[in-house]
């Protein structure tokens, strides 16, 4: 049996995970707000030379194809889009966590970016489609960060997962969760919404990223939100791109139906679609940690 | 070894002894797996859901994402290694359509996947002989030319054979 950790122990990783850059954090507050525009997110990213670079050079990947370079960074903004400038940014931040290899749940380096980023397309479409009043954005973003912290105890997970899955299928567990809890004393959702807090994401992130599984228990207002990547996040792992061994070991919740209207048509047409953008994000996003 | 790997929607067949042919993480995905005892061949398609009708242009470019374009596609290639154009004498296995923990039968993806693929099997006269279909776990699959034999894995779990 693994030690469990006490609650100092939790966040004394937590704190050893370096901060968010800046204008990440300026960029993630930004675009949580309901009335903000691109050209504020143009602004923000010219206070960061380092951001610049990396999105100019994003652009102008093969992944995008464009005939001519684009050499300003007000176009490749607005050609790129919100989302994308948001993954840069939190690539370029916190690339170490999302490529951690998560050894606890039998993953392999890269896993996690991929069910991220998967998720977050996901969650996106299940914004725009489903009618309900969600920013695409920003169900995007939050299928991001859902699963941050998975990268925080996947560490003192190791060689739990044949028990933990032991444990779902004999019942003693209801999920991936309650077995992470008797392994080390915490699920994931509760290390990283630690981590959410110390890196002060707007409040809808949080929720995100502590309430993915257990949607309806998200306050009134982000409860949408939640409920689409928590819709994201099944999809990614019904397509093959979980992380290891945990993946599909949670209960999807039916009360999504309140907030989110979604027939099985629409949900093959968001498989496909998450299909075909995560090879081209994916593929533009790789030139992001290149130098 | 020499490896014959088929991403989501990718089909193909192997006669090369020695070779493997393998598909990663199947979630909702069904692997359908024709062995020809005749030329020794094996086929593979990884299949992502059940029918084309939602996206014509898609199936038009890839096939074998859809159950039922993807086995008359997979029939097709395994004629040019000489296998019978009907599938006569192959042998079917089916693995993957796993669901996730659901009551709602919106999200039941897998279920739906291995009923089509049932169904466009009949069509052909073909049946499979083994499957290893559901539950709530990924799998990973490969079949080895030589014997035949397929193996199979998920994270977390012993590997196991079918």
């Amino acid at each position: 049996m693994n030690k469990k950790l006490s609650h100092s122990e939790l966040l004394a990783i937590v704190k050893s995970v370096p901060m968010l850059t800046p204008s990440a954090n300026q960029l993630l507050q930004l675009t949580a707000q309901e009335d903000h525009d691109l050209a504020d997110v143009v602004n923000l990213v010219k206070t960061d030379a380092k951001l610049t670079a990396r999105v100019l050079k994003v652009v102008n990947s093969a992944a995008f194809g464009l005939l001519s370079n684009i050499t300003s960074i007000d176009r490749a903004i607005s050609y790129l889009g919100e989302r994308i400038i948001v993954s840069i940014a939190i690539g370029d931040s916190a690339g170490k966590l999302f490529d951690k290899e998560l050894a606890g749940y039998e993953a392999t380096g890269g896993d996690l970016w991929r069910h991220d980023l998967r998720t977050a397309i996901a969650a996106r479409e299940v914004a725009s489609q489903s009618g309900a009043d969600i920013s695409p954005d920003l169900a995007f973003t939050a299928g991001l960060l859902h699963d941050i912290g998975k990268a925080l105890i996947s560490d003192y997970l190791l060689g739990t997962a044949p028990d933990a899955i032991q444990m779902i299928r004999s019942d003693e567990s209801v999920d991936y969760l309650t077995a992470e809890v008797a392994m080390v004393g915490f699920d994931h959702t509760q290390a990283g919404y630690e981590l959410a807090k110390i890196w002060q994401l707007p409040e809808a992130l949080v929720e995100v990223i502590r309430y993915h599984h257990q949607p309806s228990q998200a306050g009134e207002a982000n409860r949408a939100l939640v409920y689409a990547v928590h819709l994201g996040d099944n999809i990614a792992m019904l397509s093959g791109f979980g992380t290891g061994a945990d993946s599909m070991q949670y209960p999807l919740d039916p009360g999504y139906g309140n907030y989110l209207s979604l027939t099985p048509i629409d949900l093959e047409n968001i498989i496909l679609t998450v299909d075909s953008e995560f090879s081209k994000l994916q593929e533009s996003l790789t030139a992001n940690g290149e130098e | 070894m020499g490896q014959l790997t088929l991403g989501v929607g990718e089909y193909g067949a192997s006669n090369i002894i020695g070779e493997e042919v393998k598909t990663y993480a199947l979630g909702s995905c069904i692997a359908v797996i024709l062995l020809d005892p005749q030329t020794r061949t094996i086929g593979m398609a990884h299949i992502a859901l059940p029918d084309s009708s939602i996206n014509k242009n898609k199936a038009a470019e890839k096939p074998g994402y859809f159950a039922d374009t993807a086995i008359p596609a997979l029939l097709e290639e395994m004629a040019r290694y000489g296998c019978h154009k009907k599938g006569k004498g192959m042998v079917v296995k089916l693995c993957g359509g796993a669901n996730v923990m659901d009551t709602n039968d919106t999200f039941q993806i897998g279920k739906r996947n291995a009923l089509a693929i049932k169904k466009i099997l009949w069509a052909h006269d073909m049946g499979a002989v083994a499957e290893d279909l559901g539950g709530n776990f990924s799998r990973t699959v490969s079949v080895s030319v030589e014997s035949g034999l397929v193996t199979l894995s998920s994270p977390g779990r012993p590997s196991w054979q079918l």
